[in-house]
């Protein structure tokens, strides 16, 4: 009889019930969601470096390593398997694209995951195994011959299966680019004997290692077994680790924010209805204990409705994370398009679990205790109507304004502080609202600044040219500058302390490429001194006016710099003129030129070209997965905005159900009550506005911060964002205002006023 | 002269099925100025009666002239108008709104009616000027009660309509309740419709309507009713 009752129970607080299993669906959705997309990440990265033998460490050296040297760092004691390794970019003949070419002498280290065709065959003197992403995007199938030129060399071979590789997990030709475009960029594996046969000699400029050593420790036997300085990289130094990681961990950020926000204001809200509910049904509560109920059968009665709303959010929200998880995580999602991987199954983490398990004991218990201070006393007790708390003077009340002030304030003011819970939570909601209107929209204003200037503005020129700075000598890569009217930079490997940076050397005469500073504001290099990026400038508590020493790779030389400036730039590097470097002592060889001209004819001096187009549209991708977060977020702040309203303001009116009914019996009108309900929440929501905007600027800095990093991004909040965040806020508490007073023409005047209060 | 006329009215309440004739062809007149009890047992239909008169609800048959002006057929915003210029309520749980004190309570009323009488004026008359700040929770029974009387005063109605003003009040204090409402007929020619099944607020009326099973049993006139003094509580 007891369970009929509860469902008759949920029944009668069908809006309550509800708002309550969408709002900790919504919470359990989003910690799920975002909780499983990082662990499944971090195991199904596990998964693809573990099955191509993803390296530990590169020891890198432009002029190559012989068998002889690969064996004596495999005999170091700690070492368990190496391979000799080289990847360059090479132009597919007859496309125009680039793949990085890669060869390997030991596919047990930094080799490849076979998707589709035939295994890998290092004796097959034709064999190419290429990207199944890049063929997936360009047509090509096992069987097809491709043609790849590397400077003068051709290399044509056909292609033998269909691949992924841990080492090109994110697969970029350089560091502007952010994100991936396998149409114009892929790798291939060629084997040993083809590039033999093709380049006529061995070239090997990696060593890829396999250890558990320290990196100092690897460095030190290293430098003593090759007998020179090395430049060795840790995996942590190499794009695809380093941005899969930054992944995970950027999605255990989220993990941690978006989800406290959700969950807290679920059970906030929680706590607020259980205990309205609980207040409304104390007579019945009474009923129950005079007919002879014990306390503790009255107790699972209500605290398992409140177990039910909390099971069946629960259900709802799991379902939701892993609609969530694999929104972001599947092979065309958000994190498909960035990272190459052959496995996306989706884990739970077990320590969500066992969250779930307390957030359900926890909302039980805020049922239980609902009851139970219902309970208290003896059966006459209980049977008498919950009586809210005792006005008093507000100290606001001693003052002339509050003279002034009209009768609907006055109402909304005591009504208000009377049930703070009820306040608060309203507060909470809006601002929860107006926080996630706020980063969401925030966000994009940031990345469209962002996009905006880096590409729009500092990117001045159509082509960058890369230039073999190895063979082709200064005099004909000056010649291809001149005769292409460009700038050029050239790019050097360089260490502070233990840290591998880039060096980039500039000489800029047609203003081709530009520098923004920290401001967003494009600036001129001048001849001073060197610009560090805000990371190194952070990292290193670097100053403009102050000075710093470096080194460059495969060197044990120190140059000391002065800082002239910072700027806001991609990679983390380190800029100067060609004249400054010149003054220090810097020789940079023309490695890349950047030109207005677009059909630049192969050349041998050339090793490849990429177009600014090229560049934006791949961030394009990046901007559409943004664009859909945005509107996901958006959709959530309104979802959670209109729920939470909805929910209060129901509870507001049943209990000022009595105070509208003398209004309306006093004369006043339908519209006028309304107007004072809607009141109330407008002054709410005015209230929730001013502190929402300030903590939705600091949760996005917290974001960018945690989140985007690399990018050195500078928050941008637009007059729009602003604009449409307020509007948006504004239009979720009227309309739930609306709704509610819309109730009030139902207001049955006589039977609400019978009675004793 | 004539205020309040009935003509054939009924309240026929429909609920699963069944219908509960409330109010069955009922005819009534009122004058205006008089102190008037109706009496009835429960369910008699007496607060039926009060309801429709008070603009709180219609009747599904009949007419019910106020001052000339049939409110039968008036829609929700004219029957809002109606209550503010028209009548004043008085209900047996006082319901003030708890979070205004006694003077908010009663200067409410300016939010619809722009003629209101004074609240000071008001509070004096009821015996509460000492008490403007207090908030309702604060006050007794029939003080709350007295503060609902100014209240529905206030709007300055030509009726004052009660149901069962006094039956959450001891006897002392109703009586001070009582005197209140019969000063407000005879000093300030208010109409009042009091309903109440306790015969002994009967013998303080000009006019006593008695009713049963929905219809008017027997209205008849006192030429001398008692006082709240005389009456033996």
């Amino acid at each position: 009889m007891l369970f009929r009752k509860l469902i008759r129970t949920m029944w009668r607080y069908k809006a309550q019930f509800i708002s309550m299993v969408i709002m900790i669906a919504i919470g359990v959705g989003v910690f799920t969601g975002f909780n499983m997309e990082w662990y499944s990440l971090e195991r199904d990265l596990e998964k693809i470096w573990d099955a191509t033998g993803f390296s530990d460490f590169r020891i890198v050296s432009e002029q190559g390593f012989s068998a002889e040297e690969a064996e004596a760092v495999r005999a170091i004691d700690g070492v368990d398997d190496v391979t000799r390794f080289l990847s360059v970019n090479a132009t597919v003949k007859g496309e125009g694209d680039v793949l990085a070419m890669t060869v390997n002498t030991n596919m047990d280290v930094s080799g490849v995951l076979l998707i589709e065709g035939a295994d890998y065959d290092a004796a097959d003197g034709e064999g190419m195994w290429l990207s199944d992403q890049y063929a997936a995007k360009n047509g090509v199938a096992v069987g097809d011959r491709l043609t790849l030129a590397y400077k003068h060399f051709e290399l044509s071979g056909t292609v033998r299966g269909l691949v992924k590789s841990g080492e090109y997990l994110v697969c970029l030709p350089d560091s502007t680019q952010v994100m991936p475009d396998y149409n114009t960029y892929g790798f291939v594996y060629v084997t040993p004997e083809l590039l033999k046969s093709a380049f006529g000699f061995e070239l090997y400029t990696q060593i890829n290692v396999r250890s558990t050593l320290e990196k100092s420790e690897l460095v030190r036997q290293v430098d003593e077994t090759l007998g020179s300085t090395t430049l060795v990289m840790a995996k942590e130094d190499v794009v695809s680790y380093a941005e899969a990681m930054g992944e995970v961990e950027e999605g255990k950020t989220m993990g941690n924010i978006l989800p406290v926000l959700f969950i807290a204001i679920a059970i906030l809200t929680m706590v607020t209805t259980m205990h309205r509910l609980t207040a409304s049904e104390k007579t019945q509560i009474g009923t129950l204990k005079a007919l002879g109920f014990k306390n503790r059968r009255i107790l699972v009665h209500y605290s398992s409705y409140a177990l039910m709303i909390g099971l069946l959010g629960t259900a709802l929200g799991i379902g939701l994370g892993y609609f969530l998880g694999w929104y972001i995580m599947n092979p065309s999602g958000a994190m498909g398009t960035y990272l190459d991987m052959a496995d996306w199954t989706l884990y739970m983490p077990s320590f969500c679990w066992l969250v779930l398990v307390l957030i359900n004991v926890f909302l039980t218990v805020i049922g239980f205790v609902s009851v139970k201070s219902m309970l208290r006393g003896t059966a006459a007790d209980a049977l008498r109507p919950y009586a809210p708390k005792k006005m008093k003077s507000l100290a606001l009340e001693k003052t002339r304004l509050w003279a002034r002030l009209g009768f609907g304030t006055k109402w909304n003011l005591r009504d208000s502080l009377r049930h703070r819970a009820r306040t608060g939570m309203t507060l909470f909601g809006i601002i929860g609202c107006m926080v996630l209107l706020v980063g969401a929209m925030g966000m994009k204003d940031t990345m469209d600044a962002f996009v905006d200037t880096f590409y729009n503005k500092a990117i001045n020129y159509e082509t960058r040219v890369h230039i073999d700075s190895e063979n082709a000598s200064e005099e004909a890569a000056l010649a291809l500058v001149e005769k292409y009217a460009g700038d050029w930079s050239a790019q050097l490997g360089v260490q502070i302390t233990d840290k591998a940076l880039a060096l980039e050397i500039y000489h800029i005469e047609h203003d081709k490429v530009r520098f923004v500073d920290e401001d967003m504001r494009i600036v001129p290099l001048t001849d001073d001194g060197a610009y560090i990026c805000s990371r190194i400038a952070e990292d290193y508590g670097l100053e403009p006016g102050g000075s710093f020493t470096f080194s460059p790779y495969g060197s044990d030389g120190e140059y000391r710099v002065r800082v002239a400036g910072v700027l806001r730039s991609l990679s983390e590097s380190i800029v100067m003129t060609d004249a400054y470097a010149e003054s220090v002592g810097i020789e940079g060889r023309v490695s890349v030129i950047y030109t207005d001209e677009t059909d630049i004819p192969a050349d041998e001096r050339i090793t490849g070209t990429l177009s600014k187009q090229s560049i934006i549209d791949s961030f394009d991708t990046f901007m559409e997965l943004m664009n859909t977060m945005v509107l996901l977020l958006c959709v959530a702040a309104v979802v959670l905005g209109i729920v939470v309203l909805y929910n209060l303001g129901v509870m507001s009116y049943v209990e000022r159900y009595r105070e509208m009914a003398t209004l309306k019996v006093l004369g006043f009108k339908d519209r006028k009550i309304g107007s004072l309900l809607i009141g109330q929440n407008m002054w709410l929501t005015v209230l929730g506005v001013l502190v929402g905007l300030p903590c939705g600027v600091g949760v996005l800095k917290y974001l960018l911060n945690a989140l985007a990093a690399e990018y050195e991004l500078k928050l941008v909040l637009g007059p729009l964002t602003y604009g449409v965040s307020i509007l948006t806020t504004f239009g979720v508490s009227l309309l739930v205002g609306l709704l509610i007073s819309r109730k009030n023409k139902k207001i049955d005047m006589v039977e609400a006023l019978k009675g004793v209060e | 002269m004539k205020i309040v006329e009935f003509k054939n009215v009924s309240r026929v309440y429909a609920s699963g099925g069944h219908e509960l004739r409330a109010l069955d062809g009922v005819d009534l007149e009122l004058e205006e100025g008089r102190f008037i009890v109706i009496l009835g047992p429960s369910g008699a239909g007496k607060s039926t009666l009060l309801n429709i008169l008070g603009g709180l609800d219609s009747p599904t048959a009949g007419s019910v002239r106020v001052g000339g002006r049939d409110i039968s057929t008036l829609s929700g915003d004219e029957l809002a108008e109606y209550r503010a210029e028209t009548v004043g309520f008085v209900f047996q749980a006082y319901n003030l709104i708890p979070t205004l004190t006694v003077a908010e309570n009663i200067a409410l009323v300016g939010e619809i009616v722009p003629d209101m009488l004074s609240v000071d004026e008001l509070l004096r008359e009821i015996g509460l000027a000492d008490h403007r700040n207090n908030f309702p929770a604060e006050l007794s029974g029939g003080e709350q009660q007295r503060v609902s009387i100014a209240r529905a005063l206030a709007k300055n109605p030509k009726i004052l309509l009660c149901d069962e003003p006094t039956g959450a009040l001891d006897s002392e204090t109703g009586v001070v309740v009582l005197k209140l409402l019969l000063k407000m007929a005879r000093e300030h020619g208010k109409t009042i419709v009091i309903v109440t099944h306790n015969q002994n607020i009967a013998k303080m009326a000009d006019v006593v309507i008695r009713v049963k099973n929905g219809r008017i049993m027997s209205c008849e006139e006192q030429s001398k009713p008692l006082s709240a003094d005389e009456v033996d509580w």
